[in-house]
This record gives C-alpha cells, sequence and structure tokens, in this order.
C-alpha cells in the first residue's frame, strides 16, 4: 500500500474544488460481494466513500475491513469511527492498522445508542467521545504520539472529518460545537441531510461568522426521498432529523410511481442550492441502500467528471 | 437512595421453595426509602410467600426482620441469633448487603429478594431517577450540577450528540436530554465558559475500571 | 376428595371499613345461614396495608372487602384514593400468589348507606360462588 500518497479526498478540497462522498454500508455477513457491488455503483462517481461503522448499532462487517475491500477496487474510503464499541486502546490500535492498510480519512462519531440496534443487550462503551477521538487523531498525527503519550514508531497521517447537525437542537450551542470539533482537530465535517434549507443555511452563517468555514471543509449532506411514507418514518423515528411538511406534500403530491423522481428532484435542487453557499465544499450523498441512484444524481447535478486521483 | 425493586413473587418462591424455615431480613435504609425492601415490604413479602405456599400444600415458617442497615457489622449482628436458626435467609437489602450478611454467616444460604439498581432520587411521587454513577471524580460544578457520566446515554463529555431533539435523548423521548439540562443551567448561571472549549477524556480508574473500589479512612481507625 | 359443594361452602368475608361509611358492621346484621362476616373497623380506609389484606386471607377470609368513602368525601382529602392505589397493588399480589384478584374489591359506600353494603356483600358472595374457597386457607 502506497502510504505516501495523500488523501485524494484531502487534495480535492485543498485546491478549492467542490467535492462529492457518498456512503456505504457493509453488509451483515461476510459476504465481499455486497462491498463489491456497492463499490461498482459508486466508482467514478465520487471522491471517496464513507464507510459506516455498525450503523444504528446493527451488527455489520467492520468498516476497517470493508474500507480495504473499497480500497483495492480503486476507490478512496473514509473509515467512520463511533466510540460506542470500542475503548480508546482498540480505536488507537484500529487507527494505527487502518493507515498501514491505506486508509488515509477517518470520521469520527459517538455512535448510534446501541439500544436501537441488533444487540441492545450489549455493553456500550463510551469510554471517550467523538470530541476525544478528534483530538487524539491530530495528536497521533501532528505530535507522533498515542494517547499514553508514548512516541509511536509511525504515526498515521490521517485526514480528520466529523459530523454535524444543523438539526439537531439546542439549536444556538450546535455552532459553539462545531467550533470545538474544529479546534480538536476536525478538517472536514459532513452534515446531516439537509431538506430544511433555511434552518441549514442559518446556522452556516452562524459558522461563517465564526470564522468555522475558513477553517474546515463543509460537506452538505444529501439523501434522496424515494416516498413520502419514506420521508415520514425518518421525520418521525430518526433522530435529529428535520423534513418539514412542504417536503412530504411535495412527495404526496405525485402519483407513487413518480414520488422517487421527485425525490431526486429535491436533491438536485438541494445541490445548487448548495453549490451557491459561501462556506460549503461539497456534498456528501447518503443513499442508503439506494446506491445505484448516486451516478445519477452527480451526473444530473452537473458534477461529473470528477478530478482525477493524483 | 440505592434504589431497588423487589423482584417477581414467582421468582423469589422459586428460589426459597426448598427452605422449611425461612428469615426475611429486612433493610431500613436505602430500600426502606424506595419501598422495596423495608419492614413494611418484609410483611407484605412473608404473607404473599405464605399464602401462596399453602396454595400449593408447603406450611412455610418464615421469621420477619428488619436491622437499621445490612451494611455494617453492628446492625447485621442484631439478626444473627435470627439467621441461625432458620435455613436460609431471604435479603431485601441492596446487594451490598446481601454480600455482607453472606460474608458473615457462610454457613448461612443468602438470596437476594430485590434488584439492586441505581443511585437516585425521589422526583416526584412514585418516580425514582438514576443520577449518580458513582463515578469517584465528581465533575458536577463544571457541568452546572447536571451529570453528564451518568444521565448522558452516550457519557458525552463535550455534548450533545446529533440525536438530542425537543431537550429530549434519542434513546428514550421521556427522558431529558442531559446536555440540554446542562447548557440550560449553565446558560443561566452565566457559565457557558465552562463548555465552550475541549473538556479533555476521562480517566475511569476512580469509577471501578480498575476493579473493585476500596476506601479505607485510617483516622476514622482507633 | 370430594369437592365442597355450594351447600357445604360457608364464605368467609373479611371487611374492612373505614367508621365512616358506617360505625358497627355487625349492626348490619350481614352473617348468615350463608356466610361469615368478620369486620376490622378503621378511622379511614387508607389505613388498609398491603399486609392487614393479604393477613385477612391467612386467617381464612375467602374474600375481603374495603369499604372506603366515595370520591370526594373522605374526610382525609384522599384516604380513599391511597385505599384504591393498595388494593390495585394487592389484587396484583394475588394473582401473583395465585388466589385471584377477583377475592378483594373495594367499594366506595356513602355515609349510613345500608343498601349499598348488601349489594356488595351479595356481590362478593356471588364471586365467591365461582371461585370457591380460598386455596390457601
Amino acid at each position: 500500500m502506497n502510504k505516501d500518497k495523500q488523501s485524494n479526498l484531502k487534495q480535492i478540497l485543498e485546491s478549492g474544488g467542490f467535492a462529492v462522498t457518498a456512503e456505504c454500508g457493509p453488509p451483515r455477513g461476510a459476504d465481499t460481494e455486497v462491498v463489491i457491488e456497492k463499490g461498482n455503483l459508486l466508482k467514478g462517481y465520487v471522491d471517496a466513500v464513507n464507510v459506516t461503522d455498525n450503523q444504528t448499532a446493527i451488527v455489520r462487517m467492520s468498516s476497517l475491513a470493508a474500507c480495504v475491500h473499497l480500497k483495492q477496487m480503486g476507490l478512496e474510503p473514509i473509515m467512520q469511527m463511533v466510540t460506542r464499541d470500542r475503548n480508546r486502546i482498540a480505536l488507537q490500535s484500529d487507527i494505527m492498522g487502518a493507515y498501514s492498510l491505506g486508509i488515509k480519512n477517518i470520521l469520527c462519531l459517538s455512535g448510534d445508542h446501541q439500544t436501537f440496534g441488533s444487540q441492545p443487550d450489549a455493553l456500550n462503551v463510551f469510554d471517550i467521545d467523538s470530541m476525544h477521538l478528534l483530538n487524539m487523531l491530530k495528536t497521533m498525527r501532528d505530535e507522533g504520539k498515542d494517547m499514553s503519550g508514548f512516541e509511536l514508531n509511525e504515526s498515521p497521517q490521517m485526514f480528520i472529518g466529523a459530523a454535524a447537525n444543523p438539526f439537531a437542537d439546542p439549536f444556538e450551542y450546535r455552532v459553539i460545537r462545531l467550533a470545538k470539533k474544529i479546534e480538536a482537530g476536525a478538517q472536514f465535517i459532513q452534515t446531516q441531510c439537509i431538506y430544511n434549507m433555511p434552518r441549514f443555511r442559518e446556522w452556516l452563517r452562524m459558522a461563517r461568522e465564526e470564522g468555522l468555514t475558513e477553517k474546515a471543509y463543509v460537506l452538505g449532506g444529501i439523501t434522496p426521498l424515494k416516498s413520502a411514507r419514506m420521508a415520514k418514518y425518518m421525520a418521525a423515528n430518526v433522530a435529529g432529523m428535520d423534513i418539514p411538511d412542504e417536503v412530504i406534500r411535495r412527495l404526496e403530491g405525485v402519483p407513487k410511481e413518480k414520488a422517487a423522481a421527485e425525490g431526486i428532484k429535491i436533491c438536485l435542487e438541494t445541490i445548487a442550492e448548495l453549490r451557491q453557499e459561501k462556506g460549503v465544499s461539497g456534498v456528501h450523498i447518503m443513499a442508503i441502500e439506494n446506491e445505484a441512484k448516486v451516478g445519477g444524481i452527480v451526473e444530473a447535478a452537473g458534477l461529473m467528471p470528477r478530478p482525477k486521483a493524483v | 437512595m440505592i434504589v431497588a425493586e423487589q423482584k417477581p413473587l414467582a421468582e423469589i418462591k422459586a428460589s426459597v421453595a426448598q427452605y422449611e424455615k425461612l428469615l426475611i431480613l429486612g433493610c431500613g435504609t436505602c430500600v426502606k426509602t424506595c419501598f422495596a425492601g423495608g419492614e413494611d415490604e418484609v410483611a407484605t413479602l412473608a404473607s404473599a410467600l405464605r399464602l401462596a405456599f399453602k396454595k400449593d400444600g408447603k406450611d412455610i415458617k418464615i421469621e420477619e426482620l428488619t436491622v437499621e442497615r445490612q451494611c455494617e457489622d453492628e446492625f447485621i449482628q442484631e439478626a444473627a441469633a435470627a439467621i441461625e436458626r432458620n435455613d436460609a435467609v431471604l435479603s431485601l437489602a441492596c446487594g451490598a448487603g446481601v454480600q455482607d450478611i453472606a460474608s458473615r454467616f457462610a454457613a448461612s444460604p443468602v438470596l437476594p429478594g430485590v434488584n439492586t439498581t441505581f443511585i437516585g432520587i425521589l422526583e416526584k411521587q412514585g418516580l425514582f431517577i438514576e443520577e449518580c454513577s458513582g463515578c469517584g471524580d465528581c465533575k458536577l460544578a463544571t457541568y452546572g450540577g447536571v451529570c453528564p457520566v451518568t444521565r448522558c446515554a452516550k457519557k458525552l463529555f463535550n455534548g450533545p450528540c446529533g440525536g438530542s431533539q425537543n431537550g429530549k435523548c434519542e434513546v428514550d423521548p421521556e427522558t431529558d436530554c442531559a446536555w440540554q439540562l446542562i447548557i440550560d443551567r449553565l446558560k443561566a448561571l452565566g457559565q457557558m465558559d465552562n463548555i465552550k472549549h475541549y473538556i479533555p477524556p476521562n480517566d475511569w480508574r476512580p469509577s471501578g475500571a480498575g476493579g473493585p473500589r476500596k476506601l479505607f479512612r485510617e483516622d476514622l481507625v482507633v | 376428595m370430594t369437592a365442597i359443594t355450594e351447600k357445604d361452602f360457608k364464605p368467609v368475608i373479611t371487611i374492612f371499613h373505614c367508621i365512616n361509611t358506617f360505625s358497627e358492621a355487625e349492626a348490619l346484621d350481614l352473617s348468615g345461614d350463608n356466610c361469615e362476616i368478620r369486620s376490622v373497623k378503621l378511622a379511614c380506609s387508607s389505613m388498609v396495608k398491603d399486609v392487614f389484606l393479604l393477613r385477612a386471607f391467612e386467617a381464612g377470609a375467602d374474600a375481603v372487602v374495603v369499604f372506603a368513602c366515595p370520591e370526594g368525601e373522605c374526610r382525609y382529602i384522599s384516604g380513599n384514593l391511597r385505599a384504591g392505589k393498595r388494593v390495585e397493588r394487592v389484587k396484583g399480589l394475588l394473582d401473583e400468589i395465585g388466589l385471584d384478584r377477583r377475592r378483594l374489591a373495594l367499594f366506595n359506600i356513602a355515609t349510613g348507606d345500608t343498601d349499598a353494603v348488601k349489594q356488595a356483600t351479595d356481590d362478593t358472595l356471588e364471586v365467591l360462588k365461582q371461585l370457591g374457597p380460598n386455596p390457601a386457607a
């Protein structure tokens, strides 16, 4: 694995490009084919792919392993790490292992609580939070030391990312927390999927005012809605999700078989608006179990071709 | 107080079924205040067990006794005679009390009658909520008197997470988001600076991560 | 073992009553050929601790009845509500014990309403016809 090559995502963002990332959820089993299939759907359309870490606390193939499979087929992975399941010992260990396997991007999260998942009976960890994880990565990279102060024989040069949710409460504290994440080490931010553009704009304005968009690259989250039912389900059941009534009404206003297409239209409108916003450096397309749609969205949004990896 | 809940009757009945003479030993401190194991609960449980066994044709003899606390030898010894003359002890104390009895009366089977749960408070009539997890390094001054270790489901020190909505926790819509409470409290106190900057990771050793804890107060020993 | 027939079964009912509903159970003359009434007089129905209700069953009651004041008329404001809660809890216990919750009931009786008392007693005897004697007596 060529470890000297820089993160492709980092290069694109640093050169001022508008980045496109997407998401890949590993399978509930050891079948690599699923990962390869998803990879093939995304290849060429995105600059990097997030690989989720036991998302919604459902046991899946590890993010680390799935990242390696994607890397082997020529995609650039962003390894998601949650602090829910692993303590600082395991997390540092996995970071070093990931870098040794050529993974250069990490997204730090606390993680969905395990009560939502397939093993609510498990003991959760939360030894550290996502802020600590960001700082840990920064320290390992810039000081070459682990959390205990031990000098590493090689320091993982990771491009560090964090998540932000402009739609969760308390609203006024969100930007303070974003500042903390950047202070801790976050270099790029992926937001929760955007349907409420005015609220997003307000959050972005506050972030700009604090100078945060100068310090980190914000990628706006996009998820195509397939139906009014999906929209209503997400609005009611996904924590921190804000789907305004008008969006749901739009989907209800078209015949059922046209709803998915309408959902994509809404995505494209949002992407177009995001490209106009100062301080937004890209989009993060989370097409959950709907990866086939990503290519079409990227093309229709006028974001093709993607810059070649250097 | 330490909050506990009495085990279901069926479970208790099954655990004592083999004994002819049973002592139900209550505790007058924490479990009394949460109505799980004080003298009233001992009396009710004794009566319920006698009825339940009588229905099965068994005439179990139950002695009822409550001591001030089952976590101190001075009070435990008051029950010594009663423990000796019965086949087994059903202790309604918290897990610590049950073990204290068991360690001092090794020849007597000591069974737990309650499930010990958390350190909490009586929020309002009938409602006990967990507020302290005994982390051993109290940081309530930083967080305006709201504990992120206990009351945040993810033990975040730099919260809130993205699942906080309308002041409620993603895990349970009835549960307040601790970080919303922290922020509200700090705002009211004018102490938002406490959480403006990075708060480093916790050392979990004082919390029991290093094994069962002990506290030796040499200054109290004569 | 021959089953106890209706003829042989003389139910024992223990009544816990607040003195505000009536002052002396004996004066109501509820006992008779068909049942035996035991009574416990209380200053307020809220004084029925769980254990008293259960001990009444231990002492041989086939059914236990609590007479409390109607809602809003408790001299001690909410004593009758407390009694109601306790009766509910003990009913749950009776089910867990296997004695059947229907053996315990609370009736709200206005002061001196002897007809209501008689009705309550009759209702209880009807229930006992179905349930039979206390299996733990």
